[in-house]
């Protein structure tokens, strides 16, 4: 590590250093403008203590009460005192503040406070002792606390967006995508869960349904009918595994050696060498043995055979069983046996007929990850009556209605053109100082300076003219 | 019942990296070992490439769905970030680093071997699975790289010797990782809308998702705002990356992760 430390960093240590020591500098009154880290930790500290009195006294929020057109009101009054207060109070020491780094690094100090008490905590109130579901902690994004701190930061994103917009210039596109764009995601969220609306449809094979049941359980008519004209499912081949016969558990030390069941597979499970001599989908049982047949509740099976370490051979069949009929193992010694995993869904979907009340009839498949849509809902394959697997005839369908979510995607959107911005941001560092090659060091020095000021995501070379206050003491 | 031998690949891929180091140290001006050094580094990460093709058309499946195939993608990235790091800013010593955390991923998939099989879970099936987990891993392994440089400057700090310490790799790096790492939420929240009908549910490995997010988004406004004050920086990045690691793999283990959607074996 010695190698690191040349001359030319005993050189440089005149700007880099943290050894350096600091000129005295003025201490500054707390809330004497300008505002800085100190005023931030104290807004920040206000924040909590209110929202969490709030909480206290008046119990969580709920979205609902900023359902339509409340949320577009909120929206446009926050938005605009953001660009009312910058565009003629920039000079008051909040709105100056909050539009600089100070504020937007305390913010998302706070935010981040609270999310990561969010990421210990159960987000439900069951199995959460009575004090946590009183400060709000255990729903945390519907308490007060929470509601202020994306205040705060959103009104710093905001004034931080508008400080860069005025003047407007070409080159802090990448800086407005980022924040403008994460400030409409953001905003287009929080405010449109009051409208979010998810309800469940329970379709039968056959039956027109018109209703709907929310997660309070309330039954909704819906601007459309869902008919299930088919529930379909694919499955993986099941897995062959050694169990402990007693328990029907997998031992441990072969879960990473099962493999999948296919005539003329083979492998070794702890120590057990296993073939696959017949595998079938669907079948049924004659004789003592399986034949391939096509018939509700068939289960798959195969014809295996084990070789324990002395060569001796053991030959049965298998079966997973299914809804209708029973599992089958082969017992390979006192303690163990082999046996069929039950097999995983690889795809299911429903096959749907949806009428509207315009008289337009959809054929359609909902499928996982391939939704349908339908007069501003959303319909997704949601579940299905998992005790009879393929052969359930039930399907849920969940449908959303989301009318905020263009303008949500327009803010993810800029973020992601912002993002490849950020990417072309970094600057050809200083030479790794090695004593043995000094190639380049003389192009380097002139650059020094200004790599250090021009150290900004925005590139933004106003900076240099007039650092920020704070810049300029040191 | 696996045709291709998972072992044999790892560790030919750790003996190649870590000739390709040796090399490295020892060459000094000699050409041929120099050569050496990045053929053998080269050819550790190509050893991965070529044995994550073959699994990924042995399971007909992208390999990306359990931990341990994670781990292998980040133990292939790690080295290509850090052996186009020293390629474009001539930073040698994070070759090292970055192998030996390849290495140290690489040693974990096979203490802890995994069970590759073709089932993937039909939420998994999308096209945004892919880009998705690429993604953030190359993220994950750009931001790796941004905290050895914060850890060797910290321990350097506090060892008390006189020093300098150059941000501005960190910085790359973490522009570059952040970036990425924005990307795979962006790709991670369409993709959420299309499967589970939301884009964002603060499922708990969201909620660690956010705050890896948010904790380097503070770094760079930070660094922005104080570029002098380099250790509360380097802090600030040491954090990030405890607060990634959770996000990784640790969310498995908390108790607030009971009900998570994004459950990993």
């Amino acid at each position: 590590m010695n190698k690191e430390i040349g001359t030319e960093d005993l050189l440089r240590t005149k700007d880099m250093s943290l050894n350096k020591p600091q000129l005295p500098r003025k201490k500054k009154p707390v809330w004497a403008s300008p505002w800085g880290y100190a005023e931030g930790w104290l807004f920040v500290a206000g924040l909590l203590i209110t929202g969490l009195a709030l909480q206290l006294v008046s119990g969580g929020l709920s979205a609902q009460t900023l359902s339509w057109p409340v949320n577009l009101y909120v929206g446009l009054v926050f938005t605009g005192l953001i660009v009312l207060s910058w565009t003629f109070f920039r000079k008051n020491s909040l709105v100056n503040w909050l539009a600089r780094v100070p504020a937007a690094v305390t913010s998302i100090a706070m935010i981040t406070f609270l999310v990561l008490i969010m990421g210990f905590t159960l987000q439900e109130d069951a199995g959460n002792p009575v004090w946590v579901q009183k400060l709000g902690l255990s729903n945390m994004t519907s308490s007060w606390p929470f509601l202020f701190g994306m205040m705060f930061f959103m009104a710093s994103l905001g004034m931080a967006t508008m400080k860069r917009l005025t003047p407007m210039k070409g080159r802090n596109i990448g800086f407005f995508l980022n924040h403008a764009g994460l400030y409409i995601a953001i905003m287009a969220g929080l405010l449109g869960a009051a409208d979010l609306q998810r309800v469940t449809m329970d379709l039968h094979e056959g039956e027109v349904v018109w209703g709907s049941v929310d997660r309070q359980g309330h039954y909704m008519d819906m601007p459309f009918a869902v008919e299930l004209e088919r529930f379909n499912m694919e499955e993986f081949n099941p897995k062959i595994a050694v169990i402990t016969t007693n328990d029907g558990r997998i031992v441990p030390e072969s879960i990473s050696d099962m493999f999948e069941i296919e005539k003329g597979h083979h492998g070794n499970l702890i120590g057990w060498k296993v073939e696959i001599l017949e595998y079938h989908k669907m079948s049924g049982r004659i004789d003592g043995r399986f034949e391939p047949v096509v018939d509700y509740g068939a289960p798959p099976s195969a014809l295996v055979r084990v070789t324990d370490s002395h060569g001796q051979q053991l030959e049965g069949w298998i079966t997973s069983g299914s809804f209708m009929y029973p599992h089958q193992l082969l017992q390979i010694d006192r303690e163990h046996s082999v046996a069929m995993t039950i097999p995983q869904a690889s795809h299911y979907s429903s096959d749907v007929v949806i009428y509207t009340p315009a008289g337009d009839l959809i054929e359609t498949r909902i499928e996982v990850n391939h939704p349908a849509s339908v007069n501003g809902w959303r319909l997704y394959q949601y579940s299905y009556d998992d005790r009879f697997g393929k052969w359930s005839s039930t399907s849920v369908i969940e449908a959303i209605r989301d009318p905020w979510l263009p303008v949500v995607y327009l803010g993810i959107f800029m973020l992601i053109f912002g993002s490849v911005y950020l990417m072309t941001l970094g600057k050809a560092p200083e030479k790794e100082e090695e004593p043995a090659s000094g190639q380049n060091s003389s192009e380097r020095i002139g650059d020094e300076k200004e790599a250090t000021l021009n150290d900004s995501p925005a590139d933004n070379p106003k900076r240099v003219n007039e650092p920020e206050p704070e810049l300029a003491g040191v | 019942m696996m045709p291709i031998d998972p072992t044999l690949f790892t560790i030919a891929a750790i003996v190649l990296w870590a000739l390709g180091m040796l090399f490295f140290l020892i060459a000094g001006e000699r050409k041929v070992i120099k050569f050496l050094a990045h053929g053998s580094y080269l050819a550790g990460i190509l050893v991965l490439v070529v044995f994550t093709w073959m699994l990924w058309d042995m399971l007909g499946r992208p390999p990306m769905r359990t931990l341990g195939e994670t781990r292998l993608w980040y133990a292939m990235f790690l080295p290509v970030v850090g052996y186009a790091t020293y390629i474009r800013w001539d930073y040698k010593w994070i070759l090292h680093y970055s192998g030996a955390m390849a290495i140290l991923f690489l040693v974990i998939n096979l203490i802890y071997p995994d069970n590759y099989d073709r089932d993937l879970m039909p939420a998994l099936q999308s096209i945004w699975f892919v880009p998705h987990v690429i993604v953030y891993i190359f993220a994950y392994a750009l931001l790796a790289a941004a905290t050895i440089v914060a850890i060797k400057g910290l321990i350097i700090h506090y060892t008390g010797r006189m020093w300098s310490w150059n941000m501005q790799l960190a910085d790359n790096l973490v522009y570059l990782g952040l970036g990425f790492l924005t990307l795979g939420l962006l790709f991670g929240a369409l993709w959420g809308k299309e499967a589970w009908g939301h884009y964002w549910m603060w499922d708990p490995k969201e909620t660690w998702a956010f705050l890896t997010w948010i904790g380097y988004l503070a770094y760079i406004h930070y660094r922005y705002h104080k570029p002098k004050q380099i250790t509360t920086a380097m802090w600030v990045l040491a954090g990030a990356f405890i607060i990634l690691l959770i996000a990784w793999f640790g969310v498995n283990y908390l108790p607030s992760a009971a009900n998570s959607v994004h459950t990993y074996s």
